[in-house]
């Protein structure tokens, strides 16, 4: 979206990195480190993303709907709020404000069919309608939310190097698994994945980041930050963390009521 | 879709409730396709507030009403002088509610209250105030897609302030259609008629020099009975485009080719209008919307800086207000609207425009005069106001009592929140 994000709620609302990754009390209490914490939003942003893939809606559809995952868990507790139901309402939720509807029922039968087997994701339709107004609340009633997609097309077309449009674009996607559109201005999350597009593809753009006249040392920072997390979460995009490693933190929870 | 008929049952709550600890609830102002809208006072400010209770239909699987999402996202990013504030919104036994600064009335009111007298400053200000409202939408890619009179509302300060977002949304993404069913129909832009899905900003500058042509003349400047009545009321007063003014119009999807028709000089058709304000006026109206001015060089432009200076807000004339505590269901028996008043008023409306359409066919150089007036049909409302003397003395004549008028359109405003149903029959 063109609009202008310096004036928006998605500014203003911008979080030091250390206030993000904070695990609320009522979590803490039930034994969930920080570590587990990441594990349970990353896991479930991909569970956002297998849904949407489903329904097909856009890229910035899902892209919105993670985003508001991560900020009601800046926020409120996982015991609170089970990510579980959290997790569709956010699509549900954001495919209305991106104008482009999904209706509760569809998304009900898909993850009916896609978690068929764990009781614990199913949810009926009156579930996520009662979540969606809780969510609205736990939001602030805030909607509007940037990304770094349209920058990062029309960065790369300025520099040049839109050969790297689908690298570029697939590190965006990526940025999503983090925390990172929660703390940073999404051009700057942009600018961070060509740095890493164009360094990984031996392009040499160093003249054109200078014109650019942005704090270089912040776009480092972003792009180290995504290369510690391919590092360390060697995720399959098709499947998301292991079950293995995944269930014992979800049976931290409280079980639905 | 009518809205008319639902007498709120179900409506458990009356008045003298506080709600959420923080809002006195006080009379229904009023009710329509989505929601019931009341008064109350903000016991955190002590103001008063218009609060929205945004209906969930019974068996509605859908959750959060879709229009006012809408709403509450774009107005949650618009924070300016000239668009209506949304204070808070809490859910309520299962119902959202939005929370808004409480208006007195609106510009669709004023409009129609013969006893008001416009000066041409009077008009400058109104005009320039929904222009700033518009800017402000604009700069942060907003369109409002449903400018009309009664969607302006007008504070105790005298504040006009854009309202009603729920047609509302964002754009700048290219490539992404809209629908073009948007603004009733008398503020739509040719190029909506035409069927355009990539517009942009200029559909809201055509329906507020729609509005800015409805302030000078004192009634709906152009009032076609279909979308096609619509185009040709259009190219009958200003004229069938050529291809040279608006080289793109022939690939409109709904393009149809129209005979030609000379414009009639604005000046004909404004007879009480300044140059200045008529200048604007042809850059709001002009064909192509590439073309079309604006919001922000409307702001700029010399009808501005130039005497009579814009009214201050709070000395604007404005209807007469009702008592804070009278019972709004007394039936309003409004002389002026004649007999037709006991039915519906959705019904009185639709009466209203379809006179005003037989009314004014002949007689676009004059003012409107109210079929049924009497005692309203006086000279005030016929002075061209161009040689309005009370203006260039800076005297008025104090505004005479009328009958509710400001309460009529409050209800009126609040029953057509389905924005189709705008004037449209």
């Amino acid at each position: 979206m063109a609009a202008n994000f310096w004036t928006s709620s998605h500014c203003k609302q911008l979080l030091d990195p250390e206030d993000v990754d904070v695990v609320p009390a009522a979590d803490r209490e039930r034994g969930i480190t920080p570590e587990e914490f990441r594990l349970v939003k990353i896991h479930m942003s991909s569970h956002i993303w297998r849904l949407a893939q489903q329904v097909k809606v856009r890229q910035r559809v899902i892209a919105t709907a993670v985003t508001y995952f991560r900020r009601v868990y800046t926020r409120k507790s996982m015991s609170e709020y089970d990510p579980r139901l959290v997790a569709p309402t956010c699509l549900y939720l954001a495919s209305k404000v991106e104008e482009s509807t999904v209706q509760a029922r569809l998304l009900v039968f898909y993850i009916k069919k896609m978690c068929g087997s764990d009781d614990k994701y199913r949810f009926e339709i009156k579930d996520i309608l009662e979540m969606e107004m809780k969510l609205l609340e736990a939001l602030d009633y805030y909607l509007v939310v940037f990304h770094p997609y349209r920058p990062l097309l029309q960065l790369l077309q300025d520099a040049g190097i839109t050969d790297l449009t689908q690298f570029a674009w697939g590190l965006v996607n990526d940025t999503y698994k983090m925390d990172l559109i929660l703390i940073y201005p999404p051009y700057m999350i942009a600018l961070a994945c060509i740095y890493i597009a164009s360094v990984l593809k031996d392009k040499d753009i160093t003249s054109w980041f200078e014109e650019l006249r942005v704090d270089m040392n912040i776009v480092k920072n972003i792009s180290m930050e995504i290369l510690d997390f391919y590092d360390t979460y060697k995720i399959d995009p098709q499947r998301g963390i292991p079950e293995d490693k995944i269930s014992p933190v979800m049976n931290k929870l409280p079980a639905k009521a | 879709m009518a809205s008319a008929g639902n007498s709120g049952s179900g409506d458990d709550d009356s008045g003298g409730k506080l709600l959420v600890d923080r809002y006195l609830k006080g009379e229904k102002l009023g009710e329509g396709t989505y929601g019931i809208v009341f008064k109350a006072i903000d016991t955190k400010t002590e103001n008063t507030v218009a609060i929205k209770k945004i209906l969930i239909g019974k068996d509605s699987k859908e959750g959060v009403n879709f229009t006012a999402l809408r709403e509450i996202k774009l107005l949650k990013e618009l924070k300016d002088p000239n668009i209506i504030e949304l204070i808070d919104c809490f859910p309520h036994k299962k119902n959202l509610h939005l929370v808004f600064e409480f208006m007195e009335t609106d510009l669709e009111a004023v409009i129609k209250d013969k006893t008001i007298r416009l000066t041409p400053a009077d008009i400058k200000s109104y005009v320039q105030m929904m222009l700033k409202g518009l800017a402000f939408c604009h700069k942060k890619w907003v369109l409002h897609r449903d400018m009309k009179p009664n969607n302006l509302l007008i504070g105790a300060d005298g504040q006009l302030k854009l309202a009603d977002f729920g047609l509302a949304r964002m754009f700048g993404s290219p490539g992404r259609n809209f629908t073009h069913q948007v603004f009733a129909r008398w503020y739509r832009a040719p190029e909506l008629l035409f069927g355009s899905k990539q517009y942009g900003s200029g559909v809201d500058i055509w329906a507020a020099g729609c509005i800015f042509a409805e302030l000078l003349n004192r009634k709906p400047f152009l009032q076609g009975s279909s979308d096609i009545d619509q185009i040709g009321k259009i190219f009958a007063s200003l004229g069938t485009p050529k291809s040279s003014q608006w080289p793109d119009m022939v690939y409109l999807p709904d393009y149809v080719e129209y005979q030609y028709v000379a414009p009639t000089p604005l000046r004909t058709l404004f007879p009480s209008a300044s140059d200045d304000a008529l200048d604007l006026l042809s850059k709001m109206f002009a064909y192509d919307p590439k073309a079309r001015i604006t919001a922000q060089q409307a702001l700029e432009h010399r009808y501005f800086s130039t005497l009579p200076a814009p009214t201050i807000p709070s000395q604007l004339p404005r209807p007469r207000r009702k008592g804070e505590s009278g019972n709004n269901k007394i039936p309003d028996l409004n002389l002026q609207d004649g007999p037709a008043v006991l039915s519906p008023r959705r019904k009185l409306r639709r009466v209203t425009a379809h006179e005003g359409i037989e009314g004014n066919m002949h007689r676009a150089d004059k003012v409107d005069e109210h079929p049924s007036g009497t005692s309203f049909s006086s000279q005030s409302s016929r002075i061209p106001m161009s040689v309005d003397v009370g203006a260039v003395f800076g005297a008025r004549p104090p505004p005479r009592p009328t009958l509710n008028s400001a309460d009529k359109s409050r209800l009126k405003r609040k029953l057509d929140l389905d924005p189709e149903f705008g004037y449209a029959e």
